[in-house]
Parts: C-alpha cells; structure tokens; sequence
C-alpha cells in the first residue's frame, strides 16, 4: 500500500481533531499565560494589558533562582526515587498471575484518587511524633523516643514519591508487560544470576521507557504544591507554591504567570536536552 | 491542581476552606442571572458561611421582607472580584451583593466597583463600629461590615501548661521548633502583632523603616516556627495533638476544639486579638439597590448579630451591649480588649513589596 | 557414567501433568529432537534441562552428578530460544559477547571470540550492526553464536527454526546438523516438524500427552514405530485393525500373512505408503481389493487413494512404478509381509 501525501483539506481530517483538542486544551491556554505575563501589573488592582518586562524582570533574581533550582533538585529526586521503585515493582508485578496484576493495578488507581490534600495529611500523620511511624520504632526498641519527622525535606520527598509512584508503575507497565520474558531466561541461561539479568537486560532494553518515565514523573513533581507545603517548611516550597500565592493571594496574575512560563520553558529546555543526550548515546 | 483548599488570606476567609470546587460553582451560577431577575443575589463565600447563611439567616430575611434571595457561592481568591468587575463592565451582576474581605473592598473601591450606600436607608449601620465601615476617599459609604472574627493566640494546654499572655510567647527561646504560623503575609498580620507588641501600635508600619523593623523582629521567630501553614485544618489537627503546641488561629474554632474536650486554649493575648472581617458591598451594576439596602440593614440588626455569633461563631459587628448575647456567648466569638486592625491599606499599596519581603524572611 | 540423564524427571502444574515421570539416557556429542504435538511436554522438558523450570519429581544428572536444582545461570548450557531472545538493546557483537562480560572476560578476548563464532555461523563481519538490521535467518545464526560462545556441554534450542521460510528452514537444518557434527557437542531440539527431525537427529524422541512413546534412530522411528501414535505422527502410515486368526491377520477385505502376529485377538499393524503395491488384479497373495478413488502427481511421486472395504488406504509410488490405474477402477492392494509393522495394541 502506497502512502500518499495530502493533498485536499480533506485528507487532513483525522488528524483534525487532535490538533483542535491540542489547540483548545494547550496553546490556546499557554497562549493567553504567555500574554498576561508581559501585562502590567496595578498593584491594588488587576492588570492591565501592555508589553512589560518587568514581570520577568522581577523574576531574574538570586531568591528565585534558588527556588527554580530547588524546585528542579526537587523533582529530579523525586523523578529518580520514583523510578527506581516503581521499575522493579513493575517488573514483579507483571511476572504475577493476570489476576493479581489487575487487583494490584486497581488498588493502585485506587490510590490516584486520593486527593493532594488526603495524602499530605495522613503522611504529616504518620511522620508526627505522637501518631507517627517512629512510635512503632520506639515499641520495636529500634529508638529511644518518638520523633517527628515532618515538616522536612523527607516528608516532602516521602508524600510527592507516593502520589507520583501509581502514575509511574502506569507508565511502565505497558512496556514491561510487553517486554518478552524469554530475553531474561536468556540471560539466566548465559550466565546471569536474576538480579544481574535485570540489570544487564531489563533495565538496558527498556532504558527508552526509563528515560521517557523519568521526564513524566519530573514535570508531574514540578507542578506539585500543595504536598510541598503540607509537608515542608519553607525552604522546601517550590516554584509551584509561588506561583499559587501569587496568582491566588497576591492576585499578582502577570507575574504569576511569567514565572509559570518560565517553568515550562525551563522544562521543555530539560526535557529537550535530556531526549538529545540519549539520542546522542544511542547513536554512539 | 486538585481542591482548593487553601486558608484564603484576606479575601478568602477561613470559612472558604469547605468550599472546594467554589470557583465552578460561581461560574456555573452565572447562567442563572437572567432567570432570577426578581430575587435578590447574596455572594457569600462557598461552603461553610454559605451553608449557615441558608440554613439560618436567608429564610428569615424572606419571611420578615418578602423579598426572595439567591445565594451565591463565591469562588476564593481575587477571583470573584475580577468576575464582579469583568460583569459590571458588561452591566450584569453575577450577585446583587457580595460579602468582601478588606483588601478586596479597598481594590473595589479603587476601581469604582461599589455602588455608594444612603446611610438613611440603613438606620441599623449607625450601630455597626466605625473600623468596619468601608468609605471612598470623598467619604461616601461603600461597604458595611458584615461579619468579623477574631485571630489569637492559641496553643495545647497538656505541652504549654502556663497561660501565655502576650504575643510576645511567639518569641521565647523556648518554644523552638514549636510554632504554627499562617504562611501569607496577608493572612497572618505578623507585622501588626510585631508592632502592636513590640514597637507601641500599628502605627510604627506606617514607615518603610517601621516595616523593616518588624520583619527584623519576625525574623527572629523563624526558629520557633515548625509549621508555616495555608491549610487550617492541618494546623489544627497539629495543635490538637500537641505537634505544633502553639500558634495563631481562629477563636472561635478553637473554641468548638475546647468544647470537644480537647487540650486547647485561645487566649486574647494583652496586646488584643488580630480581628478581621468581611462587609457588605453592592455592585454597581446591580439594579437592585433598594432591596439590597433593605438586606443590608437587615443584617445590622442586633438580633441578627447576635443569631450570627450563636450560629455561624462570628463576632458581632456592632457593640456588643445592644446585643443580647451573654458573656460566655460573647466571649466565644471575641473580646473586650481592643483589637488589632490589620493595616489593609499596606496591603494595597505595598502588597508585592511586602509579600517579596515576607517570602524572603521566612524561606531564609 | 557420562552423558544426560533423566531419572523419572516429572512436571506437575497443579492437577495437570505437563510430563509424566520421564527415563532417558543421552550419551555425549548426540543430537537428540524432542518431537511431538503442542502440548506434548516436550518443551517442558527442554526447560527442565535448562533449569528454567524446576522439575515437580525426579532427577537430572549430567556425567552423573545430579544437577536438579543448579540455577539455570550456573549450568552453563547453551540454549537458544523459539523467539531467539536476542537483546534488543545490544549489537550482534556485544549479544555474542554477552556471556563472556557477565563473566569477566577481557575485552581483546571477547572480540576475538566473537569473530570466531561469527565465522562458526557463516557470518563475519556483522559485529557491529544493530540486530534489527539483520534478517530472519542472520538473526537464528546470531543467537546460534552466542549460545555456543561459553563452549557450553549441553546445547538446547526450542523450536529454533519455525520462523523461518520453507526453503530456509531446510538449509538451516543441515547447516545445524553439519555444525553440531563439527563441534561434537551434546545437543536437544525441541520440534513439532518431523522433517526437522528425521534431517538432523541421532536420536528421536517421540513424545504425545506428556509421555515418551519412543526414543530411537530416524530410520527406527519410521521403519518400527512402537505404537499407533508414532507411525502415524512420523510421515504417512496406513494403520488396519484386524484379529489374528489361523497364524494371518483378518481385516475388512481380506486376511494379511504378516510375520510377528500375536497367537490370537487383535491386533493392528502398520504399511508405510510407499510400501503399498497396486495391481490391476484384485486377486493375489496379501492382497486386499479396492477402488481407485484419487490419484495426485506431485511430480517426484504419485499418491493414490483407495477405498479399501470402506477404508481409506494410501499408496505411494515413484513416477518410474507408477501403476497403470485410473480414479474409479478396481485394483488390488498389495501388502509385502515384511512392510507390515505389528503395533501393541
């Protein structure tokens, strides 16, 4: 079958649809961030349209700077916690019987349901001295006194690792459902204990998976705001966070908005230099 | 991202932490403009305050004047004000009136968004005390206060036996790591209490240097506080259990706490509880200002003051001796010591000066 | 002793039986095929051997040590899968190598040993290609190499060759044959194509319902099936059911004279096509009339088909034998005493 090029408006119809939704749901919202972020600010009021820079200007400084590159630590930490967890999981999961895989698989949905809110609040719960998971530690004799260990950097990184970790094991699944079982009984029967198997085949043949995971689960902990201040202090709010004051309580929205675009440029930036690095690797 | 549950600052009100979803509810009672021309439209902020606005005072209003009302759930934030503004542009009122927090009257104010209130049809605001009278420059009314509460000093009575009497407790070495603070300079009025108990009033804000001098004074607190929140319910689930045994909130919720046996204590620290308030305020495109007038004054009433207080836990707006609330009914709700009044104006004029500020201060 | 041995190897999933306890001896440097029908169990045996599944009862000994629960990545054996398994993420170079860097083998080496065993499959100079770039049969020969890259005693391959074209699969067959030939060393074929078999094996084992039915030479798989199942799974077979009596077999039909007949009852024997001779005449010694009902030239043979007393019967004759008959005419079938196997019954 021969592939023709389009050549009437008609022949672009199936791909009409998604780029309207892309173009509703994406650059139309993205578009109007982008504008009201060179509007001028009128403190004591709203905005007004313009073409400023001093929204980005205002942006450019050292304390922002150290949040944007927390922010970005942040939810690399995250990123990697994530996978590193949820790949080995993953792969277990789908060595299990259909059966278990779908309960495994609901009870995880199950757990994306929970609210941002629901999560940093049973996780500062179980992180506090009086209710929390040291207490079981003190009973087993493993301490001397219960201690809280929340707000802290742990417990952030603790709560955004498990809100993100369902969406994770989500994304692997497909591609470690489809990954043939046999290439690891080959390993096994090359040499390779199961452990060295899995990171010698597994992990290698499925590092483009790895690779687009991390990405996801890094932009997903970029967006996070409400855990980081449930359970953090402030040196651990983000980006995010700013953002949300600023556009929710300063009613500040040009400069709420410059710094969400800046976010996203800084992102796709990442995003677009990590995808050249691999292919960079995979060309060498 | 997901609910909106975040302790409002000045414009959201504890009271909107019930009202997740309240923005798509504002926007989806929109339609509904046209279709009841001949009720009036009451904006209250979603969830909490509207439910007992519903349930204990809309009915009786009716009853007394036969005029009907539509409660509206007001979205959070500035929101609702740029949805009032962006209507009036188009002369509709998505609410006849709206409960408005200060600085959010102040904004409507400077951008005309108030129709001016005749004082001689509202014989019951003479009552109401003079800080909750929102006034244009000319003096012209353009809101009356219709709710107020009360922050104070709060902590856990079995970690923090002693009764602290000042805002100045915040400060004690002591009490490291021990802190639960409201994490919006706009919310918390930190800057207030510093002044009013360290620098002889709110007045030392007026200068730039004044203000420099309290955040140099927060600044000090930074090693006390464990918990700078936006979300009260974790800050008083914390208080409660004695993971944050002290800090800042609402007296008349830790009074049900108190009530519900549990090891709490609100004290009006001697330098006076922070008060804070929402007033009534009619859009200037509605086109029912008579009946709204008829509302307002309504609402002034010592009774409805006092039904207020027993049934919704606010502060009267008037003084309390023409009400017939009891002394505990009253002490529930607030106090005799004078309060500590938020300086709005600051956050109009220097909001993103201070808020930068603020930010820097406590993120260290 | 040396060699593999089975000692009543068995696998059980539950209540099905995936292998009844199976005896088997397989001397070094023997080229056995596990022949049989899908779910046959001979799968689950060629993955027993490789440690990849573990037996429910019995033994496996390897020049008489019992190796039954040595991890599959320590029994050094050589295998190479129905879905070759190549690693996707490697080049053909560095899939060979495999086994080598999981052990530590210097680099230099690796490479020299991966241009030998590109050279032992007929396929220098791909070491740098990516496995995708390669075709069906390239990318068989590539997981052949690395298979054999650790000199492995026991080499096993699972269907290796079902992938591949008719034509391929023929060659592919006598090129594994004449390698295992070169390199001597013991290896196990797990095929359902009885052509595969007959092509490469010393030894078949011929296997149905999780159980060995037999385990023999080629020739003696063909020429002396042990039971019905074989003769019929092995090639075409025309099987006749009959009693013994007076010393002959009496069939529908007729009475056969057939040597190692039972004294008395049933009994069922089995004529190779080829072995048929049809006459003109119905009458004659072992001869049983019939009806021509098909006849097909294939070009090298010509199959007849013949309605024998309501049964079907095959016969098979070279183009030079071929008998003068036509569809509808009557003939007689000739069975020669010595190409009749009696089967157990």
């Amino acid at each position: 079958m021969m592939r023709q090029a389009p050549r009437r408006a008609a022949d672009y119809g199936p791909i009409a649809f998604p780029a309207a939704m892309l173009l509703l749901f994406f650059a139309v919202p993205f578009g109007l961030m982008i504008a009201v972020s060179f509007f001028q600010r009128v403190e004591g009021g709203f905005y007004e349209p313009a073409f400023v820079w001093s929204n980005y200007a205002r942006f450019l400084s050292v304390f922002f700077g150290r949040v944007l590159s927390f922010s970005m630590l942040l939810a690399a930490g995250v990123a990697v916690l994530s996978v590193a967890l949820a790949f080995p999981f993953t792969y277990l999961l789908t060595r299990l019987r259909r059966r278990t895989q779908v309960l495994w698989l609901v009870f995880l949905l199950s757990v994306l349901s929970l609210s941002e809110v629901i999560i940093g609040f049973a996780w500062a719960t179980l992180l506090s001295a009086n209710a929390g998971l040291t207490n079981l530690l003190v009973m087993l004799g493993l301490m001397d006194a219960p201690t809280s260990l929340s707000p802290g950097l742990g417990a952030v990184l603790v709560g955004i690792v498990y809100q993100a970790f369902p969406y994770t094991v989500l994304v692997l699944y497909p591609a470690l459902s489809r990954l043939d079982p046999t290439l690891m009984e080959a390993a096994r029967t090359l040499g390779s204990s199961p452990l060295k198997g899995f990171f010698t085949v597994v992990v290698p043949a499925l590092r483009n998976s790895i690779v687009a995971t991390l990405i996801m689960v890094f932009v997903f902990a970029l967006g996070c705001y409400l855990l980081p201040q449930l359970l953090g202090r402030p040196q651990h709010w983000t980006l995010s966070v700013l953002i949300t004051d600023q556009a929710l309580f300063q009613a500040n929205m040009p400069f709420a908005a410059a710094m969400a675009v800046f976010l996203v440029l800084v992102s796709l930036g990442l995003v677009g230099l990590s995808l050249l690095v691999g292919k960079k690797e995979n060309a060498a | 991202m997901k609910t909106n549950n975040m302790a409002g600052g000045l414009l959201v009100g504890r009271r909107a932490i019930l009202a997740g979803g309240a923005a798509a509810v504002g926007l989806m009672a929109a339609p509904s403009i046209l279709r009841a021309a001949e009720t009036l439209k009451v904006g209250v902020y979603g969830g909490y305050f509207k439910d007992s606005f519903d349930k204990h005072i809309f009915p009786e209003f009716t009853k007394a004047t036969g005029i009907a009302v539509e409660s509206v759930a007001e979205p959070t934030g500035d929101a609702w004000l740029v949805q009032l503004e962006q209507a009036a542009r188009a002369n509709q009122a998505p609410a006849d009136v709206s409960m408005i927090a200060q600085v959010g009257m102040l904004k409507g104010i400077n951008a005309k968004l108030w129709t001016a209130l005749d004082l001689a049809k509202l014989p019951n605001a003479a009552a109401v005390l003079p800080h909750l009278v929102n006034k244009y420059p000319d003096g012209r009314v353009a809101g009356i206060g219709a709710v107020s509460w009360y922050i104070t000093l709060v902590s856990n009575t079995k970690a923090i036996p002693e009764t602290p009497s000042s805002w100045a407790a915040l400060w004690d070495a002591k009490r490291k790591d021990q802190l639960g603070l409201m994490a919006l300079v706009s919310n918390s009025f930190l800057l207030e209490v510093t002044a009013a108990t360290f620098f002889g009033g709110t007045k030392h804000l007026d200068t730039e240097a004044g203000q420099l001098d309290c955040f140099k004074k927060l600044s000090e607190l930074r090693k006390n506080v464990k918990l700078w929140y936006r979300d009260e319910a974790q800050f008083e689930a914390a208080l409660k259990a004695g993971e944050v045994p002290m800090g800042q909130y609402y007296h008349d919720v830790t009074g049900l706490a108190v009530a519900d046996g549990h090891p709490v204590r609100s004290t009006f620290p001697k330098e006076g509880g922070i008060t804070d308030s929402g007033s009534w305020a009619v859009s200037r495109a509605s086109k029912k200002a008579e009946q709204a007038h008829i509302f307002i004054n309504y609402m002034c009433q010592p009774s409805i003051q006092a039904l207020l207080s027993r049934k919704v836990g606010t502060a009267p707006t008037i003084d309390r001796k023409k009400t017939d609330l009891t002394d505990a009914e009253f002490a529930g709700v607030s106090s005799d010591i004078a309060p500590i009044i938020p300086r709005y104006d600051l956050y109009l004029s220097k909001a993103d000066w201070l808020n930068q500020k603020w930010t820097e201060m406590i993120v260290g | 002793m040396s060699g593999l041995a089975l000692d009543g190897l068995t696998k059980r999933y539950g209540s099905f039986t995936a292998l009844q306890p199976t005896h088997l001896t397989i001397p070094h440097g023997q080229f056995v095929c596990l022949l049989g029908p899908s779910g046959c169990g001979k799968t689950t045996l060629l993955r027993m051997v490789a440690g990849l599944d573990s037996p429910t009862e019995g033994r496996i000994l390897l020049d008489g040590t019992d190796i039954t629960h040595k991890p599959a990545h320590q029994r050094n054996f050589g295998m190479v899968f129905q879905s070759l398994a190549l690693f996707p993420h490697l080049t053909v170079g560095e899939n060979i190598a495999y086994p080598l860097r999981i052990r530590g083998v210097p680099k230099a080496d690796q490479g020299r040993e991966v241009d030998r065993l590109l050279g032992l499959v007929r396929l220098p100079g791909v070491a740098d290609r990516a496995v995708s770039q390669l075709s069906g049969g390239q990318r068989q020969r590539i997981a052949i190499a690395r298979a054999l890259a650790l000199s492995p005693k026991l080499f096993l391959l699972d269907e290796p060759l079902s992938a591949l074209d008719a034509k391929l699969r023929e060659a592919m067959q006598i090129e594994l044959k004449l390698l295992q030939e070169r390199l001597g060393i013991t290896t196990i074929v797990v095929t359902h194509d009885q052509r595969e078999a007959m092509t490469m094996a010393d030894l078949v084992v011929v296997m149905s319902q999780g159980r060995v039915r037999q385990a023999a030479s080629p020739i003696d798989v063909y020429r002396r099936p042990a039971d019905s199942f074989v003769a019929d799974f092995i090639g075409m077979t025309n099987l006749l059911n009959g009693h013994v009596s007076a010393g002959s077999l009496a069939v529908e039909g007729g009475a056969l004279a057939v040597p190692g007949l039972p004294a008395s009852g049933p009994a069922t024997i089995s004529v190779r096509p080829e072995e048929l001779r049809v006459h003109r005449e119905g009458a004659g010694p072992n001869r049983l009339p019939g009806t021509v009902s098909f006849i097909r030239d294939l070009g090298s043979h010509v199959e007849m088909r013949i309605d024998v007393a309501g049964r079907e019967m095959i016969a098979v004759a070279t183009p030079q034998d071929r008998p003068m008959v036509e569809p509808g005419q009557r003939v007689g079938v000739e069975l020669p005493p010595t190409s009749c196997v009696v089967l157990p019954s």
